[in-house]
């Protein structure tokens, strides 16, 4: 049974007005292009731990937790664990940051498109960082409004490894 | 029950955050401002306004200068805080005129989130003749 987990206190807002939708397949249905113009479906990384974000460059609490994403994507990454950012943004910006930062797992993008994608999911207000954790089912089983804490990322994340 | 007493309120939807307002000084002049919440922030450069129909164009002066801050991505950024206001000069007007003010504005909360471009819009009925002359407002930030 797929539940939300609630926020615990420790995210900000994860525990959104509006229940938000705990089945990931409209999530995995996507196909977006990558930096390259690539198009890339969510659903090469289904039976995985996804952990979706939708950030932008101009958004600097998005840039600030991504460096601990891209530690867990390299120590979870061989147990299931998958990243996929989908950026509210502009390729080349995104193409920037993603060099300077070192990204190791994909970020796709979203456009504003995204922004609406995420209200159905809880991000009632469209705002960023929004994240959602989906488990090897594709059920999503947590949402989050603002910066995923590096304690609670990995005690969510290692319930579903 | 979700967050017990650790909760913190849901941020504010964006036009609650940066309330925008407009109003007529007098036929050609056009008062703008923000008025941000505490905890908010606008970024100078992502605001822009523009006043509509094309018929009346319209000069906003050069923001007020902001809150310098170094962003490891952006270089130097402004932010605005507590609030922000010019005047937007019109030309063209015809006496009794509605015109309609359109500002983009982008910006986040402390708490850690940002919120995407807000388009806002004012229509300001300007005054049908000149009356007495309101103080001409110079552009300014304020609340630091």
């Amino acid at each position: 049974m797929a539940l939300v987990v609630p926020a615990l206190g420790l995210g900000i807002y994860a525990a959104m007005e509006n229940r938000p939708s705990t089945d990931g397949t409209p999530v995995l249905a996507l196909t977006l292009p990558d930096t390259s113009g690539k198009q890339q479906p969510l659903n090469q990384f289904r039976g995985k731990v996804v952990v979706v974000n939708f950030w932008a460059t101009w958004c600097a609490p998005c840039r600030e937790e991504m460096p601990e994403f891209v530690r867990a994507q390299a120590e979870f990454g061989d147990r299931g664990l998958q990243f996929v950012g989908i950026a509210v943004d502009e390729a080349d910006k995104v193409d920037r940051f993603s060099k300077e930062l070192g990204l190791n797992y994909p970020t796709l993008i979203g456009g504003y498109g995204a922004v609406e994608l995420s209200k159905t999911l809880g991000n009632n207000l469209a705002a960023l960082p929004f994240s959602i954790i989906l488990d090897r089912k594709g059920a999503v089983v947590h949402t989050q409004l603002g910066p995923l804490k590096p304690d609670q990322l990995r005690s969510i994340v290692g319930k579903l490894l | 029950m979700a967050g017990g007493a650790l909760a913190q309120p849901l941020p504010l939807a964006p036009n609650k955050a940066f309330r925008f307002e407009a109003r007529a000084l007098n036929p050609q002049t056009i008062e703008a401002r923000f008025s941000i919440a505490d905890g908010y922030y606008l970024y100078r450069d992502r605001i822009h306004f523009s006043v509509e129909p094309a018929t009346v164009p319209s000069t906003v002066p050069v923001l007020p200068e902001g809150k310098v801050k170094q962003d490891p991505f952006f270089g130097r950024v402004e932010t605005y805080r507590g609030g922000v206001q010019v005047n937007i000069a019109l030309k063209d007007t015809v006496p009794g005129q509605k015109v309609v003010v359109v500002v983009e504005s982008q910006g986040c909360a402390d708490v850690g989130i940002c919120y995407p471009v807000q388009l806002q819009r004012v229509t300001v009925a300007l005054p049908a003749a000149n009356v007495a002359p309101t103080r001409p407002g110079q552009p300014k930030s304020w609340l630091n």
